[in-house]
């Protein structure tokens, strides 16, 4: 039963440990200043490019005007006010919502089984299903985005296909609900080999004798997985679980390409909405920089609560 | 014989999702040697206009200039990225305090706020600097992310300390330490990190797009656009060019995929 | 493998490193030193920059040292850079002259008035373009653009399909659209074809047939004429009509749309001119086609056939060199029939200047559209199209517009609809 609990690194015994934390803590201070400059360069940077564009954001989700002329709100918290009477606002994040709750759990099942699969050392052709499950991912948006209309087009390839199995043709990007799924199955399409990565390269700092140890002990494949493989690949989930969550919530790009926020709203996201408010129609930034704050507030809160439960060390 | 029938389902799956994925891009393949009636039209079956779409993608626009001023980007990038991102990476996690934790959940808000909202104030700091059209503008700005940091870091959780221990023993310093055993034991991070970054950095179109004024420093992405920004778009050609553009991240990738092959175990013997 | 990935790694850092720094020095400012030069933002290398290009060689003919940097780019960056120069402040990074869509230029001109030049001082006569485009650019009396190339709309229709319901172009010439609903299903009867067709939830069918009564979304103050337009719900009850009897097929794309009469399921368009060239894609096509002007809405005043649906025009930024660029523009723009004549065979880009309209080349038949005259056809139909006003909001408006067509084609009433889009516009410009 060791080889289930055997935690990363093979820091198995209590003694060991405390033998290190005695070494670790006598060069203690010299070993986080060297830490802290160690991120320095990377931690500067995000300053710079990051965090200063992001205050005078938010100076500007305070004033309201249009084009250059703005000026401090009144009250100082009008745009945000502005937002919940704004129905397309409502609208969008919903969407957004729905696409989160959704596409991010099935993704990360199926890039996580996905990559459990190719890492199985009796594969064959590993090298053809690893390239063949990335490449949507090295394929530009214009281009997807076109095919994915094209197939799904009343009278494209999958309408086609149902067809001649019997179905019923399906507007797919003239409804709602369908407009959504389809996005859902692109963003499905493209980003699930990019997390497959992510996986694939965690699996490969998994020490291959916890896997061998537990099958020795009489586990199966499934229990194997479950048992050994994903705890030690926990830190992997939390980092794919944020920038999943992240990304879908600042979604954009393929309701700006692929359904183009249509029919009607319905499958828009907040991120694709703030572009139009700032860039395509009468630019009201103010308003816009609100919107980004709303976007970031969720995606923050979400991350901080998944770093909670999921963020173990050792 | 039982054996294989054990592998059956996972490749059932395997088989399933690779259809799913490939099935677009031969679409786009079959596409880039049509014409553009018979793309709209759906047509699935190769025809005899690649020649034809070739010559008019090379006539319309500089893509050799694009393609290069792509790459310079991305290689660019990706370098930068990978010294600065997982040095980073490495000191949140071996040097790990309360302190760094903090900070990197300060940093991790960097990328949660869209880019359409800080687009402005981070062009209007580049023109201060004169920085305009330039590549470094380009590059500056996706050099540290909070994500490759994170993958260096939560990557870093499964490199032994022991290691690190017996190499201070041994009298490395710490800079060594990092250079010589952190790095070769986390190839495949490293690999991943590139590819990732590189595919990022290729197929970034927001930015490049708003600081880059003049035709010589185009980018892939941004030619791609021209061709469907006019009255008539010619679709084969677009396809062609989309096909064209896809290729660079592919063959990173082949490259690099090996890394994370499996049979290289994560234990350092 | 170990060695390659040391020496590929090697190379791939200086490589980057040296374009980046050769990047970097060959960075030219945007002052031209250059004072022959003139630098152009503007889109699609098959008409406008093709356009350019010819103007260019025309201007050079009495100014050989003068030289035009064209950097194509597409319209969406183009209002995105323009939008980020001017609220960044960075209007030293723009260039001489620019491309803009007509229906975009009077909010860019309203929010920021810093990015542009007016012609108040160039020789250019605005009596020689229809008002109605003229109209586009001017903001409060003061002209901003000069109109290149016209919107004007226009029915395209297949006449061997219609020959084999048994009319002609000329039973769709002149007519109203209860007229037009009802031949149109008599063709789809006996053809099996529909005679339109268009993206679902967009609104450019309703704004041409708008506009063609010379309606408006927003009236001469700014204020939004959404709910109680009667031209505007004549129009939309057209649409519902059009698309319930199956004439107008409504599609989920752009790319679709063109499908449809490039690939022949549906026999005809309605659009702006432009539209001509997406037409002949289709080669086998070829003297199967023919142009007439538009159904006029019925029971409404101030109803035509003549309408409009995009367009671009000139504009002067306020950081050029303004004398050489509104020289070149007035010269060659508005004032040169050889470059409409150049322009015409090759892009199809017809001509707003009114001068130019009336040379032999644009009488010139085409072979693609049975020998029709289209473009001698089209600048006519040019002349008589009313004006439409746009203002700051104009996207805003169209967006609450579309999103209003799509409740009412899913049952909505329309007079809830409409009131609800007004809200939504009148939110916006809160």
């Amino acid at each position: 039963m060791s080889a289930l609990t055997t935690t990363p690194g093979g820091r198995g015994g209590s003694s060991d440990a405390r033998d290190l934390k005695r070494r670790w803590l006598g060069t203690d201070r010299r070993h986080n200043l060297t830490g802290w400059a160690f991120l320095l360069p990377a931690a500067l940077l995000i300053v710079l490019v990051s965090f200063v564009p992001m205050i005078q954001a938010f100076i500007l989700s305070l004033q309201t005007g249009r084009g250059t002329r703005l000026e401090f709100a009144d009250p100082l918290w009008y745009n945000y006010q502005r937002l919940l009477g704004d129905e397309i606002f409502k609208q969008t994040l919903g969407n957004t919502l729905i696409y989160l709750v959704i596409q991010v759990p099935i993704m990360l099942i199926l890039a996580m089984v996905l990559a459990n699969l190719l890492n199985n050392p009796n594969l064959r052709f590993k090298a053809f299903w690893r390239t063949a499950i990335f490449l949507p991912c090295a394929v530009s948006l214009v281009s997807y985005s076109l095919v994915f209309r094209t197939m799904f087009a009343n009278d494209g390839f999958v309408n086609d296909v149902l067809t001649t199995f019997g179905g019923q043709p399906v507007n797919w990007l003239g409804e709602a609900d369908t407009a959504r799924f389809v996005l859902i199955l692109g963003l499905l399409w493209r980003w699930t080999g990019y997390n497959m990565i992510f996986f694939l390269a965690g699996l490969q700092n998994i020490d291959r004798s916890t896997l061998e140890a537990a099958r020795v002990d009489g586990a199966n494949a499934l229990q194997v997985f479950w048992r050994v493989t994903v705890p030690q690949l926990r830190p992997i989930i939390l980092l794919t679980a944020i920038m999943s969550t992240n990304g879908t919530l600042q979604l954009f790009d393929e309701s700006w390409a692929l359904t183009r926020g249509g029919p009607a709203y319905a499958s828009m996201s907040v991120s694709h909405y703030l572009y139009e408010v700032s860039f395509q129609r009468n630019p009201n930034f103010g308003y816009g920089a609100a919107l980004a704050y709303v976007i970031l507030i969720l995606v923050a809160v979400l991350a901080f609560i998944q770093m909670k439960v999921g963020d173990k060390r050792g | 014989m039982a054996k294989r029938l054990r592998g059956l389902p996972g490749y059932l799956v395997l088989g399933i999702w690779t259809v799913f994925s490939l099935f677009p891009l031969y679409f786009m393949a079959v596409s880039a040697t049509n014409s553009s009636q018979d793309v709209l039209a759906s047509r699935l079956i190769p025809g005899t206009e690649l020649f034809t779409n070739i010559a008019a993608l090379f006539a319309a626009q500089d893509v050799a200039r694009a393609m290069g001023s792509s790459f310079a980007i991305a290689a660019g990038t990706t370098v930068l990225a990978l010294l600065v991102c997982s040095v980073a990476g490495y000191g949140f996690e071996v040097y790990h305090s309360k302190g760094k934790d903090v900070l990197m959940g300060v940093l991790l808000l960097a990328m949660m706020i869209p880019f359409a909202a800080t687009m402005i104030p981070l062009f209007q700091v580049f023109a201060k600097l004169g920085l305009v059209n330039s590549l470094v503008a380009v590059i500056v700005p996706s050099v540290s992310t909070p994500l490759l940091i994170l993958l260096f870091r939560q990557s870093s959780r499964s490199f032994p300390s022991e290691i690190l221990e017996a190499a201070r023993m041994d009298g490395l310093n710490e800079l060594s330490i990092f250079a010589r055993i952190y790095v070769p034991t986390m190839r495949a991070t490293f690999a991943a990190a590139g590819v990732i970054t590189f595919m990022m950095a290729w197929n970034n179109y927001l930015w490049p797009r708003v600081i880059l004024i003049k035709n010589e420093v185009q980018t892939m992405p941004m030619l791609i656009v021209n061709l469907s920004a006019g009255y008539v778009t010619d679709y084969g050609v677009l396809m062609l060019a989309v096909l064209l553009a896809s290729l660079p991240t592919v063959v990173v990738f082949l490259v690099l995929q090996r890394s994370f092959a499996n049979g290289i175990t994560g234990a350092i013997k | 493998m170990k060695r390659m990935t040391k020496v590929a790694t090697a190379v791939a850092m200086t490589l980057p490193l040296a374009l980046i720094m050769s990047g970097c020095t060959s960075d030219t400012g945007p002052s031209e030193a250059d004072d022959n030069t003139l630098t152009v933002w503007a889109w699609d290398p098959n008409f406008n920059i093709y356009a350019l290009q010819e103007a260019e060689k025309i201007y050079q003919q009495d100014h050989p040292d003068f030289k035009l940097d064209i950097v194509e780019t597409p319209w969406d960056d183009l209002q995105t850079k323009l939008t980020t120069l001017a609220q960044s402040q960075e209007t030293s990074e723009l260039p001489d002259i620019f491309l803009m869509q007509n229906n975009a230029f009077q909010k860019n001109v309203i929010n920021y008035p810093d990015l542009f030049s007016d012609f108040s001082d160039s020789s250019v006569d605005y009596s020689q373009f229809p008002q109605a485009v003229a109209d586009y650019s001017t903001i409060d009396g003061v002209n901003y653009g000069i109109p290149f190339d016209s919107g004007t709309a226009v029915q395209a229709l297949r006449t061997d399909v219609l020959t084999e319901a048994g009319y002609t172009v000329a039973d769709f010439t002149d007519i109203t659209w209860d007229d037009f609903v009802t031949k149109a299903k008599d063709v789809l009867a006996k053809t099996g074809k529909p005679l339109l067709s268009g993206q679902a939830g967009s609104s450019d069918m309703i704004m041409m047939m708008l506009q063609s009564a010379g309606a408006s979304l927003f009236d001469a103050d700014g204020t939004p004429t959404i709910a109680d337009n009667d031209a505007l719900e004549a129009a939309i009850d057209t649409y519902i009509e059009l698309v319930d009897a199956g004439i107008f097929i409504e599609v989920n794309s752009w790319d679709e749309y063109i499908g449809t009469f490039v690939n022949g399921s549906v026999a005809g368009t309605i659009q702006g001119v432009w539209i001509v060239g997406s037409i002949q894609t289709a080669a086998d096509q070829s003297g199967k086609w023919a142009i007439t002007d538009l159904p006029k809405l019925d029971g409404v005043s101030g109803a035509t056939n003549y309408s409009a649906n995009g367009g671009s025009s000139w504009a002067v930024s306020s950081n050029a060199n303004v004398e050489l660029a509104q020289d070149f523009l007035a010269s060659t723009f508005a004032g040169s029939t050889a470059l409409y004549d150049t322009i015409l065979p090759k892009s199809g880009a017809v001509a707003n200047w009114t001068p130019a309209g009336a040379s032999d080349v644009y009488a010139q038949p085409s072979e693609f559209f049975g020998g029709q005259p289209i473009f001698a056809d089209v600048v006519a139909f040019g002349a008589d199209v009313p004006s439409n006003n746009t203002g700051a909001y104009y996207y805003e408006a169209r967006d609450a517009v579309s999103a209003a067509i799509t409740k009412i084609i899913g049952g909505a009433d329309a007079k809830e609809a409409l009131a609800e889009a007004q809200s939504t516009v009148e939110f916006a410009m809160g």
